[in-house]
């Protein structure tokens, strides 16, 4: 993966007020070396660019299917674009009046990103926010990472990290920790035999990573968990991320509650939901579970933080 | 010519007939053909556009005769689109009527007064029925399509949480917290009373001001004096403004510290039958059950005003003046169609602020002084100047002779006062009007009821549309310190800061004691906006340094408690010179509130104000004006609202050759047929634009002269003269140019939808060719039925103004500057500019209903976005948004802009965070700089809630454009518009 250069960004988003303090540039990228059955952001997992097809927006027009050479698209398909065929030249969605078919990866450039964050400046400024790199997961592509913090903090840029902590620790520790203000660490799941069956890989470097950065910087770091029901959300998954953070003395954690907005995106890029679905995948977290949740932690001695660190 | 009749032709005929036996021969009926001064002789003519129906019907001498013939001249005239429209309309309540000449489905000609009063009495023929149907109509209101169940929203705009802060301010003398986070509106029961009368007790329509001057009027004559010789009109109407001073009822409103009110109503809707009063006349008896802002209207109120006074004025309005005097020129024939544009100077000239520092400091009497020292000075040959001058003193005795009968009044209370408090408050107040306003003021219990006094005086002139009240916290400031500065101990002080938040509540409440006279119709065009009363606080001292004070964060206090929509609270924030504590305030009392005070960048609208060369300390004085538009307290007749300019109708007829399609009209110059290939380029499109802008904004200018010349004659103001500097010292009332500084402003209304639309154009037209000129023009005019491609295309392909897109911007901005460049090459009639402004009160709703599909996408008799706030989708980003409208060239826009942001607090946000949101976004937007911005804090499932379940949310504040208003006395259109508008989560 450390051969591809330049990463492909899904979208940035401006003006976002929950990924960390003040008012700031979510950078997402595309591709994550893990693959959680429950990722909320399905179209970031893989690293090459995909074409989504939204049915709801589609005005029926056919003018993607006249430009189509490889006849991957068809009304009687279920899913629209026929992805075996579908060589990903992105004729369709040049065509596309209503943005039904969008190409999902774009690449863009160090020069690129800056100059669409930058913009924001203003109220950055005013509101002590910044830019968050997200994904996927940005760590896959260090080099270009270095790059573009370097140029951000050259300008005084807030810079914050959100990551699942699966990355060369010693990379990381020169090229990226001193240019981020912030990183915020997700931790999903202990038991390492249910984090390979749910998320793709062993947790060992995740977990060893996390020991090591918060160690060099623990002012810096904002430990993360997401609230999935039944598989990260249960009282002894809970406790065992308590009782690990209270030995490294953590203080100070966020939890994520759950929303069941993410299985349309499933749809719209054409991969399989893989949680397997039930009534609690469908709602989002409650107020009397996320209470549940937030004693356990407190049992430890450890705080929840509110929305912003 | 007679085979083209059609059976409705007969219909109506019958109707007619039927009518006029009725009033010829039932008495209950005929008494209603007289007035105070002999029979009412008219005749009205009632046709279809192609004549398929022709009747007239003539009361002349008491006999009502139907006519099958329309003699060559009728004193009114009713031209019905085709037969349907005559059946709808006499199937409806006398309100619609209106609603169908706005829509253009009827075309009024002539007095309009006829056509008011001819609805009168089929209203009174049909009264029953009519009451009926809008009974039903009521009943049939919005249940929304799902049940919206927000209850965390709707506790947030009840409760409102508190920040509280350590004094820094340097202006702020004697609050410790300035943010006066300890007070509650628990804490005066006195201003929880008075809330409770305001959202309860139904307006009334009150005749005491229009009877009085009627009575006046007629005794002492219009046009002529007793003696037969010309009045001069200043002169007529300072002793007009005496009498009605001197005999109207002094009243002292139970527990309150202010004496004085506007009517004899609790809540009074104030009457002036020579501007817009007698549009109401066929309204009278169905107005107390109209969906919308119904009224209270007495029977006896309806006898004076239909035989006393309503006939006096059929010729003496300022419509009909310029019907009799210009010629009913065609700028006053495009006017009253609706369509194009509104001159507000049909109502009123009231957009003004009085010079109020000078009354505080020299009292009436000292005001009087100056004017008898410009009279001595004087030579005898100046008539007119001494007459402008007589005529000023008189309304000032006038002013004099109702406050001395307020305190006797007060007197009289306290007499028979049993309880003690309110006996006290009553001696004080005795005391306070045996003081002032004739003397200088020497406490803030003296200037706010002087204030208040003068305010009345000023309405009983003036219509109550956007009189304003300027830089209260600077102009009282004064009075504060001195009293405070009297207290020593820390208790007393406490106390007296607690009774100038009473006090400055009571002010508040007694400013809603009033409402503008609204017909239905304008419950269409300006719906729920009140008078429009501008209070502005904070910027900068004449001399340029920080002018926060302790009395802004009073307002600010009150403002938050009492929530209330009139007085329009604006804030001035000057960069640098204004703290953070400061504008953080206002961050947080627009989230309790969820609507205001709307935010202006100082030094931007004082850069839009350069080309005039105003003196710098004059500058500095300025305060928004009725919505937002700048005028310079207390020196300058800015009329800043004079007209409502609907710039999309300039671009409606450039794609239809000059031609209006709404009103099936080709009134604009021929610039061009786009199906016989009319613009080779771009640019070419773009000039039949500007030429079609160029000849409305030319009527609409001269409609404005001519209207201007009507109020010099039928309304002067030498009441409001007196107090406006240059007046006196010219000798010459402020209708003729005797401010020091004047002006006329415009408000243009659909920035966003024109840059849109010609963004369109020039890109799918010109740059992609991907559709020819012809075929766009056609799925324009199909409303893009069978056309959803193209308009997918147009919302998610064409960059909008405020997506961040420079082409857009450059639009946007080279818009604004034609639009400024063009009002501005114009001079009024008092020798003034005009200037040019970008917000729409609620007139993007009104006017987006008689609009067709547009080529930005908007489709058909949808509202346009308000003010010049950026389309709902045109990003999903907000700041886009904000950046884009700070980008705008504030040298362009110098009557103001009106910027909407709705937004919504996360259930999640702590208070404190909500705050700090809101504070990022304004800070940004003027360090930036931008001019202008409002906030709605207010989510759509809590509006969609509130039009299921108004009961629950009548105090729900929502900023329209550049006024405030409660939402759920808001119609439809415009409920649903502040619905559809982006919403940007905090």
């Amino acid at each position: 993966m450390e051969r591809i250069k330049s990463p492909l960004i899904l979208d940035i988003k401006g003006n976002s007020l929950d990924d960390g303090p003040g008012i700031r540039s979510v950078i997402f990228f595309k591709g994550c070396p893990l693959s959680c059955v429950w990722c909320h952001n399905p179209e970031s997992q893989k690293i090459t660019a995909e074409v989504s097809f939204d049915k709801k927006s589609c005005v029926d027009c056919g003018a993607c299917i006249d430009v189509c050479s490889e006849n991957a698209l068809s009304k009687s398909l279920p899913e629209y674009v026929d992805r075996k065929r579908c060589t990903r030249c992105f004729k369709c969605v040049d065509v596309c009046p209503s943005t039904a078919l969008e190409r999902v990866g774009r690449e863009m450039t160090v020069e690129d990103i800056v100059n669409a964050v930058e913009k924001d400046k203003p109220f950055y400024e005013t509101s002590g926010g910044g830019i968050t790199l997200s994904g996927g997961e940005p760590t896959v592509f260090t080099a270009f990472l270095a790059r573009l913090l370097e140029q951000l903090k050259k300008s005084g840029t807030h810079t914050l990290l959100e990551t699942c902590g699966h990355f060369n620790i010693e990379s990381f520790k020169s090229d990226l920790l001193p240019y981020l203000d912030m990183i915020y660490f997700d931790l999903k799941i202990m038991d390492t035999a249910d984090h390979v069956k749910y998320c793709g890989i062993s947790n060992r470097t995740i977990l060893e990573n996390f020991k090591t950065i918060y160690t060099l910087c623990p002012d810096r770091m904002l430990p993360r968990v997401p609230l999935i029901p039944d598989i990260t959300d249960t009282v002894s998954n809970l406790k065992a991320i308590a009782s690990y953070l209270a030995a490294l003395d953590v203080k100070k954690i966020s939890l994520l509650s759950y929303n069941p907005l993410w299985p349309e995106k499933c749809e719209k890029i054409g991969v399989t939901n893989l949680l397997p679905g039930n009534e609690k995948s469908l709602t989002w977290t409650s107020g009397e579970k996320m209470a549940k949740c937030r004693e356990i932690f407190a049992s430890e001695g450890i705080l929840i933080n509110g929305k912003h660190a | 010519m007679n085979d083209k009749r059609t059976l409705t032709n007969t219909i109506a005929h019958l109707f007619l007939q039927f009518l006029a036996a009725n009033y010829n021969f039932r008495p209950s009926f005929r008494k209603y053909l007289k007035s105070e001064e002999g029979w009412i002789n008219f005749t009205l003519g009632i046709r279809t556009e192609n004549r398929t129906v022709a009747q007239a019907i003539q009361f002349k001498d008491g006999k009502a005769r139907v006519l099958s013939k329309i003699p060559d001249r009728t004193d009114s005239a009713l031209i019905f689109k085709d037969d349907s429209i005559i059946k709808k309309v006499a199937g409806s309540p006398p309100n619609e009527l209106m609603n169908y000449i706005m829509t253009n489905q009827v075309i009024p000609e002539g007095n309009l007064a006829y056509t008011q009063l001819f609805s009168f009495y089929l209203s009174l023929l049909l009264k029953n029925q009519h009451i009926r149907l809008l009974k039903k109509a009521k009943a049939k209101q919005y249940t929304p399509d799902e049940t919206c169940t927000m209850p965390e929203t709707s506790s947030r705009i009840r409760q409102k949480k508190q920040l509280e802060c350590e004094n820094t301010e340097p202006g702020v003398r004697f609050l410790k917290d300035p943010y006066l986070s300890g007070m509650t509106l628990d804490d005066f029961p006195r201003l929880k009373q008075f809330l409770d009368i305001h959202f309860k007790v139904k307006p009334a329509i009150c005749h005491e001001r229009p009877q009085l001057l009627t009575r006046w009027h007629m005794e002492n004559g219009f046009e002529k004096d007793r003696s037969g010789e010309p009045w001069n009109p200043e002169l007529r109407q300072a002793h007009a403004f005496r009498y009605l001073m001197e005999n109207r009822k002094p009243i002292v409103r139970e527990n309150d510290l202010l004496a004085g009110t506007t009517t004899e109503k609790e809540i009074g809707v104030v009457l002036y039958p020579d501007a817009q009063g007698i549009l109401i006349w066929g309204e009278l008896l169905t107005t107390p059950y109209r969906l919308l802002n119904p009224y209270d209207v007495e029977k006896e109120t309806i006898d004076i005003l239909h035989h006393d006074v309503f006939p006096y004025w059929i010729d003496r309005n300022f419509r009909q003046w310029v019907r009799d005097h210009k010629g009913y020129p065609l700028c006053q024939k495009l006017d009253e169609r609706f369509a194009v544009y509104f001159l507000w100077k049909t109502v009123a000239l009231s957009h003004t602020i009085l010079d109020y520092p000078k009354l505080f400091h020299m009292g009436t009497k000292g005001i009087i002084n100056e004017i008898d020292e410009q009279m001595r000075q004087t030579p005898p040959e100046e008539m007119d100047k001494l007459a402008s001058l007589q005529a000023m003193r008189i309304t000032l005795e006038g002013l004099n002779a109702y406050a001395r009968n307020l305190s006797h009044e007060a007197f009289r209370l306290a007499n028979g006062e049993t309880d003690m408090t309110r006996k006290n408050e009553l001696v004080h107040l005795f005391e306070i009007l045996k003081n002032v306003p004739e003397n200088p003021c020497e406490t803030l219990d003296e200037a706010v009821n002087a204030l208040w006094i003068v305010w009345v005086g000023a309405h009983m002139e003036n219509t109550n549309a956007g009189l304003s009240l300027g830089r209260l916290d600077q102009w009282l400031q004064p009075f504060f310190e001195k009293d405070m500065e009297r207290l020593s101990l820390e208790e007393e002080r406490n106390t007296y800061i607690r009774h100038a938040v009473e006090l400055i509540g009571c002010f508040y409440m007694r400013c809603t004691d009033h409402l503008p006279l609204i017909p239905d119709i304008g419950n269409y065009l300006f719906g729920g906006s009140s008078s429009d009363q501008a209070i502005t606080l904070g910027g900068v001292k004449p001399d340029g340094s920080d002018a926060v004070n302790d009395m802004t964060y009073i307002f600010l206090k009150v403002t938050e408690m009492l929530t209330i929509r009139d007085p329009n609270v604006n804030a001035r924030y000057s960069r640098g010179k204004n703290s953070d504590t400061y504008l953080k305030r206002l961050s947080e009392v627009n989230l309790n509130t969820t609507a205001t005070p709307s935010i202006h960048n100082d030094e931007a609208v004082m850069t839009s104000l350069e080309e005039f060369n105003y003196p710098i300390e004059h500058l500095r004085d300025w305060s928004a004006t009725g919505c937002v538009e700048p005028t310079l307290s207390g020196r300058h007749i800015g009329h800043t609202n004079c007209m409502m300019f609907n710039m999309v109708a300039a671009l409606e007829m450039a794609l239809n050759n000059g031609e209006h399609p709404l009103m099936r009209w080709q009134v604009g110059p021929e610039t061009g047929e786009i199906n016989k290939g009319a613009f080779p380029a771009f640019e070419d499109f773009f000039e039949a634009f500007c030429k079609q802008f160029d000849f409305l904004a030319g009527q609409a200018c001269q409609y404005n002269n001519f209207l201007g010349e009507a109020h010099q004659y039928l309304r002067p103001t030498p009441y409001l003269s007196s107090m406006i500097d240059g007046c006196i010292q010219k000798g010459m009332d402020a209708t003729k140019g005797g401010a020091l500084y004047n002006s006329s402003g415009s408000a243009c209304i659909g920035l966003a939808d024109v840059t849109d639309s010609l963004m369109a154009v020039k890109q799918l037209v010109y740059e992609e060719k991907t559709i020819s000129f012809p075929e766009f023009l056609n799925a324009i005019n199909s409303n893009f039925v069978n056309r959803p491609d193209l308009l997918a295309r147009l919302k998610n392909r064409v960059p909008l103004f405020g997506s961040g897109n420079k082409d857009a911007l450059e639009m946007a901005n080279r818009i604004t500057k034609f639009a400024h460049d063009n009002f501005g090459k114009r001079k009024n009639y008092r020798g003034g500019a005009y200037t040019a402004g970008f917000w729409s009160m609620s007139n993007h709703v009104a006017f987006g209903t008689l609009t067709g599909a547009l080529p930005s996408g908007r489709l058909k008799g949808k509202a346009f976005t308000p003010g010049l706030t950026p389309e709902a989708h045109a990003s999903k980003n907000i700041l886009d948004n904000i950046r884009d409208v700070s980008m705008l060239e504030p040298r362009h826009m110098n009557n103001n802009i009106a910027f909407n942001v709705k937004v919504v607090p996360s259930a999640e946000d702590s208070h404190e965070q909500a705050v700090d949101h809101i504070y990022s976004y304004a800070k940004a937007y003027c360090d930036m700089g931008g001019m202008q911005m409002q906030f709605n804090v207010v989510s759509t499932d809590t509006l969609k809630d509130a039009m299921a379940h108004p009961e629950s949310y009548q105090n729900l504040l929502v900023r329209i454009s550049g006024y405030n208003a409660y939402f759920v006395t808001l119609n439809r259109d415009m409920q649903m518009e502040l619905i559809a508008r982006a919403e940007f989560g905090l």
